[in-house]
């Protein structure tokens, strides 16, 4: 049977090289990156790479962390959460990594969190949904991107308080992303004492939203909110609002500053007035330029992302280097891999600065984005990987 | 309320040129094909990818799309049904056409991608004509278009006879000269053919997405089994049917319960009259 | 036959004693993978393999067994050992309702109907998210001790996976089993020999429900989170595909096609990304070329290399005695 032979082959290879001593394991310092390089979010996943195979190429080529090179076991899930959590295993068990990164699907990422706290390996969270990090649960798992309420709650402050509107239809699909989206939004707008005015889930293959979206104007709201990271349903809605004429402004889920949105939609003009989280450290300023470590990383990056203009979200990019850099700086504070001693350096870090962001995590905070450098952006601005800041 | 009307009755056509396409498939060779689904969603995908990226007058993509659904139609009878209709085993087919379906399936989502991608307009149009865009009425003619010719196709051609006769008796077929495999490949190409069809005619309302196949599988199944096995007007009836029923739930109860309430539908109608509305009881004298 | 069992018995020998040479968790884990997934498929073999009714569904009846466990073990506190009997009764019950309607119908209706089925549970689960946690998805509680380390709970899913095999199997060579085949095969003789046909479907069926139910329960607490992205349609095709290649109508067969198909991907990383393609290049290849599945292939090189020997052994007749028999007067 297949089984017998590979595992003897594993115990003999155990075996030499325990008797080889551990010099030789030692001297590497091994991050395990979950990544969904095929299925759902794979553009997502494929950016983000780019960024984080740059970063240890660099740290590597200026002699490593602490002196040890780092080695990379790059894991490519597919999407399934199966899948995700026998990576995990095996990154966990077999591999014995010292630290790990990501998934970047939320769904994956909810499946292997307890597998990986159990081990007690340090993780690099890189899920939006709240529910990943707690610092009870999962004592060494740190988050880097924003979570889910940062992104709904900035697009929430800017269509309430910088665009003075008060009658929200808010929009969420079928999947499990956009279900618990949609909860979280209505209970930030219930904080705001806001109640939306049109409520509704729809099937991202749906293949008409005009019925909705009358309904949402015949309701009288005055700013339409989509938390749905399917870039047909989106299109599909900002074509229903144009082909109706109704000038409503949408503000809503980064996906709808996706590049793929332009081609979906009926005319070009559909894409104004809409807007999007997005973050301070991809925005261009009044004179069109972007923050100064922002634009070091991308002339570092463009010849490896095809050398002319880039076309994917650089903020991805931005967090998978970003992911690297704060584990060389979690060891170099820690002074070695353990991981009780990562995760007391991480946990007291006032302020790292990333370029993605500048990070904070304390011993009850593991979400490390500051809600300040959120920010909103003009979503038919996409540039180079960055976009243009909303009006205020 | 028309809006949802209109909208229920083009994705309903879509669904009732799916039943169409089985009806087509099964008369000859009495298997039904998990690939009809895959079809429409290759018209719809080549269409796309042949008037988008290559940049081709919409004429000739939509020959070429279909040429590609017939070609698929006559690989699905070479691989999927020939060597396993050759064998007793009836449910053989149902696993090579699955086979065969998951294949082209992933192939297509690993080289179209996974995002759903813009179909092109086909007629200059204005974007604001609100229920007559043409997104809405050319799968409706498309799909009424469809069962008439079929229907003077069986009437009036010789194939179209041939294919009656095979339906109704392939042995009795075979003793009378009829090259009964030829036949049947004949069959599967013009099914490949009105399935892409059907998916082209249906791009401006799906857009071209790679995961449409199997979900028109079922719900062209479901089209068919309300109308009844064997029947073109059926297979219209039935596909309005569903169309309708899905947009009018999502309209007045929202999009939670989009599966439930067709599958209902199916198991409603296959309870109380399994043979569909207008289908034939299926009974076989041993 | 004793070259079988040997086999058998070594095969047993070693499962039982996985813990002990496996080089590391991560490989016990994969094996309690395996052995959760045949609790399913072994049930699910005997209505595919040996009934032929091809329901291509079953991974809903995976999810209500997996979500029942992780909403009875988690918030409502009951015992693990209860909540799994639960899941398995539940799931049971669901088989039956399913059953009674879609078992009447023709092979391909039927699979639709159950692919049908598989898609409705996904809705229902997301719709209610109060009772299922919706798209976030439940943590899925462990079993008490001795079962809450990987090797006692490893042991937990071999033992019910071993009691599922024994079932199957007995089921399979008694005349049950060979009632089964005759459904698949040709319907209208086993009506006409006496079998009870819609029955006996319908039991299998129910059967397959329960085992599904706690496959499910002990995937749940396997994986420790739950979400609804695990049971996706993919899941049903590989429990099929794990079936039919390991060829129908056999026990040892699909067990080998499941450990092979699950391990596969673990060791080949390149066959991750391909994923469902290989799947149904594996399906489309067993269909037409080898209906019997894998196994027949091993048998059939096994034939190849060590022919039976047939003994002929001639008649000769005693013609004189013959003779003098034939013309005796009577």
């Amino acid at each position: 049977m297949i089984r017998a032979p590979k595992l003897l082959a594993g115990i003999a290879l155990g075996a030499a090289l325990s008797l080889s001593g551990s010099a030789a394991v030692a001297q590497t310092i091994r991050i395990g990156w979950l990544s969904s390089l095929t299925g759902p979010l794979s553009s997502a996943a494929l950016a983000e790479n780019q960024g984080v195979q740059l970063a240890v190429e660099e740290i590597n080529a200026a002699g490593g962390i602490l002196g040890r090179q780092i080695e990379l076991l790059t894991r490519d899930t597919a999407g399934d959460p199966t899948k995700a959590v026998n990576f995990a295993q095996q990154l966990a068990f077999s591999d014995k990594v010292d630290f790990v990164i990501g998934p970047v699907n939320s769904g994956e990422g909810l499946a292997t969190t307890p597998v990986l706290a159990k081990a007690g390996i340090p993780t690099m969270v890189i899920g939006s949904i709240d529910q990943l990090t707690d610092p009870k649960k999962y004592p060494r798992a740190f988050r880097v991107i924003n979570t889910n309420t940062q992104w709904i709650g900035s697009a929430n402050e800017y269509a309430l308080k910088t665009l003075k509107r008060s009658k929200v239809a808010v929009i969420g699909d079928t999947t499990g992303y956009g279900t618990s989206s949609a909860k979280t939004a209505q209970e930030l707008l219930d904080k705001a004492d806001i109640k939306p005015v049109y409520n509704v889930l729809i099937d991202p293959n749906k293949t008409d939203l005009s019925d909705e979206m009358a309904k949402a104007k015949a309701a009288g709201a005055d700013v339409v909110m989509p938390w749905s990271a399917a870039t047909g349903l989106l299109g599909r809605l900002l074509n229903a609002r144009g082909d109706m004429g109704w000038d409503v402004p949408v503000v809503g889920h980064p996906a709808l500053m996706a590049a793929q949105i332009r081609a979906l939609l009926n005319k070009p003009q559909y894409w104004e007035n809409t807007f999007a989280a997005g973050y301070v450290s991809t925005t261009y300023d009044e004179s069109g330029k972007l923050p100064a470590r922002t634009q070091e990383l991308v002339d570092k990056m463009r010849p490896r992302l095809g050398g002319k203009d880039i076309d994917v979200l650089f903020w991805w990019v931005a967090m998978g280097y970003d992911c690297v850099k704060i584990i060389e700086y979690a060891v170099k504070t820690a002074g070695s891999v353990d991981p009780a001693a990562v995760q007391k350096a991480l946990e007291n870090t006032p302020r790292y600065e990333g370029i993605y962001a500048t990070y904070t995590w304390g011993p009850e905070q593991r979400n490390g984005f500051p809600d300040s450098n959120m920010a909103v952006n003009v979503a038919n601005t996409f540039k180079d990987g960055s976009f243009k800041m909303a009006p205020r | 309320m028309w809006s949802v009307l209109v909208s229920g009755l083009a994705t309903g056509a879509l669904f009732a040129a799916t039943a169409l396409v089985y009806n087509v498939m099964f008369s000859t060779s009495k298997v039904l094909s998990i690939t009809t689904g895959h079809i429409a969603m290759l018209g719809g995908v080549f269409g796309a990818w042949f008037i988008t990226a290559l940049g081709l007058p919409w004429i000739v993509g939509l020959v070429g799309a279909l040429v590609v659904g017939a070609a698929f139609g006559w690989l699905t009878d070479v691989l999927a049904i020939r060597r396993v209709l050759a064998r007793s085993d009836e449910h053989l087919w149902l696993l090579s056409t699955l086979a065969l379906a998951t294949m082209v399936q992933q192939a297509v989502g690993l080289w179209w991608g996974t995002e759903p991608k813009p179909f092109p307009r086909l007629i200059p149009q204005d974007f604001g004509a609100g229920i007559t865009d043409q997104k809405f009425w050319l799968p409706i003619v498309v799909a009424v278009a469809m069962a008439l010719g079929l229907e003077l196709f069986y009437r009036r051609t010789m194939y179209g006879k041939l294919f009656l006769a095979m339906s109704e008796d392939a042995f009795a077929a075979r003793a009378r000269g009829v090259p009964t495999d030829r036949i049947r490949a004949v069959s599967y190409v013009i099914a490949g053919a009105l399935g892409a069809l059907a998916g082209f005619a249906a791009g401006q309302l799906t857009f071209a997405y790679f995961a449409l196949g199997l979900t028109l599988t079922l719900n062209g199944f479901i089209a068919l089994a309300v109308g009844g096995l064997g029947s073109n007007v059926g297979a219209l009836i039935g596909g309005a049917a569903l169309g309708l029923l899905n947009a009018f739930s999502s309209y007045f109860v929202g999009g939670e319960f989009q599966q439930t309430i067709s599958v209902g539908l199916l198991m409603l109608v296959l309870l109380l009259k399994p043979e569909g509305l207008l289908g034939s009881k299926n009974t076989r004298p041993v | 036959m004793k070259k079988k069992s040997a086999a058998l018995l070594v095969v047993g020998l070693l499962a039982a004693t996985l813990p002990f040479w496996a080089a590391d968790q991560y490989q016990l884990h994969l094996a309690a993978l395996i052995a959760a997934f045949w609790i399913l498929i072994g049930g699910l073999n005997l209505v595919v393999g040996y009934t032929g009714q091809l329901s291509i569904g079953h991974v809903g009846l995976l999810a209500v067994g997996a979500y029942t466990f992780a909403i009875l073990a988690g918030p409502e506190e009951v015992h693990p050992a209860l909540a799994v009997l639960a899941s398995g009764g539940l799931c049971g019950l669901f088989g039956l309702l399913l059953g009674l309607p879609s078992l009447r119908l023709p092979g391909f209706y039927f699979a639709m109907a159950t692919m049908a089925v598989a898609l409705i549970v996904g809705e229902f689960i997301m719709a209610n998210g109060d009772l299922t946690g919706g798209g976030i998805g439940l943590a899925v509680p462990s079993f008490p001790a001795p079962f809450d380390s990987p090797a006692g709970f490893y042991y937990l899913v071999l033992g019910l996976a071993a009691l599922v095999t024994w079932c199957t199997w007995n089921v399979a060579r008694r005349m049950w089993g060979r009632g089964l085949i005759a459904i698949r095969d040709n319907p209208v003789t086993a009506q006409a020999v006496g079998v009870p046909v819609f029955r006996a479907k319908l039991k299998v069926f129910v059967f397959s429900g329960i085992t599904a139910g706690v496959a499910g329960a002990v995937f749940a607490s396997l994986q420790s989170y739950i979400t609804p992205d695990t049971f996706v349609f993919e899941l049903s095709l590989f429990f099929f595909v794990c079936i039919i290649i390991g060829g129908r109508g056999s026990i040892v067969g699909p067990l080998i096609g499941t450990m092979i198909l699950t391990a596969l991907p673990e060791l080949v990383a390149p066959l991750a990304k391909l994923g469902n393609f290989f799947y149904g290049l594996l399906l489309l290849v067993v269909v037409l070329l080898v209906p019997e599945g894998i196994g027949r292939v091993f048998e059939v090189i096994a034939e190849r290399l060590r022919p039976r020997r047939i003994e002929s052994i001639p008649v000769r007749p005693d013609l004189d005695r013959l003779t003098r028999a034939l013309q005796r007067p009577r």
